[in-house]
């Protein structure tokens, strides 16, 4: 396949090439920024949406009261029980009392007092209990309330399930976004360099009836793609770290709430991935547009 | 042999019915000219010898080897053996004479330090020393057609395959380039040259072949009463 000996031939064709043809040169960068920085946007709000969802669903917690007439020891076997479950993270105790004090903090008028108001403590023993997987909070919490001691279970019944439908949705549809982008991206690409390659149709056709083999061809303009492609996905790495870097750095102050992923090892990670897609996408365009030139 | 025919036929998938029923053989050493006119099916014939064309049926071997079973992986190793001239030239615009005639070399793989004094070497054969440094623009039509001759015989081939070589060149200029012809013909080369010129043909002394609408209308030596 690859010959040593012709190697820098195809790196002088290959640059050759790229400075003779210097507007389409141009014309497949361009192209190839832009598909890049459309999927690399898409990539990172796909990301940011899956942290998101993620912390939604592990906010997602089991309450678990318990019948009022337990004694001590019963209260602690219980929370032996749930802990043997499997698939379960955490279990806390919370005291009738701690609930109390934990709902008179959710009114927000600290002159109220809830005592007051309504005479005894109503609230029952709970257990806070966290699943390792959100995704198997319904099944926990019904094993949980199967066992004897527990008055009643509470998950947020019907929100989680709608919770579980909408993350899932979104990840599908974000997942096929990005696969039609980049199938977008390799028939753009395909299509410029096909342009630059018809300036060629002439020489390449000469190679083939001298009797070059289809590789010593394609050589210089697999060089010719990985450049193209690498120059076009570092514009495009260049303005979304640039951007992204700015809106971080803006919305964490006035819209700390909402959590973009800022790790330098995530982004670099993902700068790196674009760039070698970029690369990948160049040899891939140049390979479709090429073959059918190299049919003689 | 070098060149068999079997009952070749060639139907385009457009229904243009090339050649009908072609049988010929071409032996080491031989001068042959490929009479008719356009249309006839000199080019479909021509381009199988390259096998840039497969028949539709029949079969077809070049140096013992059937073109038609041959693997597309195989095909470079095949054109390795010929050499052709074309009607246009088909000069490469950016590179000079010398890098024109070595750029054949290189594709095949020739080592560089067998390329230099084997491009002198045709150059001055073809007659076209002192130009080394020139580019096709600057040359006559006869001296690129000179150009791509050296071109096709760098590589020593078997066989030296012309498609209407004086096609786009006056009679003058044509005959020097039929006298070149015939001296690699003479040096052992096989020659197969396509053309409808019979001005060049008539009084050659070689094998004629004629063509009309894809059969072969009649096979003699020149000069003959056709």
């Amino acid at each position: 396949m690859m010959n040593i000996k012709n190697l820098t031939y195809f790196f002088r064709e290959a640059y050759t090439s790229l400075s003779r043809n210097r507007l389409l040169s141009i014309a497949t960068v361009t192209t190839m920024a832009i598909c890049i920085l459309i999927l690399g946007a898409a990539v990172l709000m796909t990301i940011n949406a899956d942290k998101f969802m993620n912390r939604l669903e592990s906010d997602l917690e089991i309450v678990a009261f318990l019948d009022s007439s337990l004694s001590k020891s019963q209260v602690t076997d219980i929370k032996g029980d749930i802990e043997k479950l499997s698939g379960v993270k955490s279990v806390i105790f919370v005291s009738r009392e701690q609930a109390l004090v934990n709902l008179q903090t959710k009114f927000a008028d600290k002159n109220y007092d809830l005592v007051k108001t309504i005479g005894k403590n109503p609230l029952p023993d709970s257990y806070e209990v966290k699943a390792q997987n959100p995704q198997d909070v319904v099944n926990l919490a019904q094993q949980i309330n199967k066992m004897p001691g527990i008055y009643k279970v509470n998950y947020g019944q019907g929100v989680v399930e709608r919770l579980f439908q909408v993350t899932k949705w979104v990840r599908i549809i974000s997942i096929g976004f990005i696969v039609l982008l980049t199938m977008g991206a390799v028939f753009l690409i395909a299509t410029t360099i096909r342009l630059a390659i018809f300036a060629r149709r002439k020489e390449i056709y000469l190679m083939k009836l001298i009797g070059a083999t289809d590789w010593f061809i394609r050589w210089p303009f697999f060089i010719e793609g990985i450049m193209l492609g690498s120059m076009g996905s570092l514009i495009s790495i260049l303005l979304l770290s640039w951007g992204y870097g700015s809106l971080v750095s803006s919305l964490q102050t006035a819209l700390f709430f909402i959590p973009l992923v800022y790790q330098q090892s995530l982004l670099i990670n993902i700068y790196l991935s674009l760039f070698a897609t970029g690369a990948i996408l160049g040899v891939l365009g140049t390979y479709i547009s090429l073959n059918r030139f190299l049919d003689v | 042999m070098l060149v068999q025919f079997y009952n070749v036929s060639k139907v385009y998938p457009n229904g243009v019915k090339a050649l009908n029923d072609i049988s010929l053989k071409v032996d080491r050493g031989e001068f042959i000219f490929l009479m008719g006119s356009s249309g006839a099916g000199k080019s479909t014939l021509v381009k199988m010898l390259f096998r840039e064309e497969v028949p539709t049926r029949g079969q077809i071997f070049v140096a013992s080897r059937s073109i038609v079973r041959m693997k597309r992986s195989e095909v470079p190793q095949l054109r390795r053996n010929m050499g052709i001239v074309f009607q246009d030239f088909k000069l490469l615009e950016n590179k000079t004479i010398a890098e024109n005639i070595a750029f054949a070399m290189k594709v095949v793989g020739s080592k560089s330090k067998d390329i230099r004094p084997r491009v002198t070497e045709v150059i001055q054969m073809v007659g076209l020393k002192g130009k080394e440094n020139s580019f096709p623009g600057q040359l006559s039509g006869g001296e690129q057609q000179r150009v791509g001759i050296a071109r096709a015989i760098v590589n020593r081939p078997l066989l030296l395959i012309a498609d209407e070589p004086s096609g786009n060149l006056d009679m003058d200029t044509a005959r020097d380039i039929m006298d070149l012809l015939y001296d690699i013909n003479r040096k052992g080369t096989t020659v197969v040259m396509a053309t409808h010129a019979w001005e060049l043909v008539k009084n050659a002394r070689k094998r004629v072949v004629t063509l009309e609408a894809g059969r072969i209308l009649s096979d003699i030596y020149s000069p003959e009463s056709l």
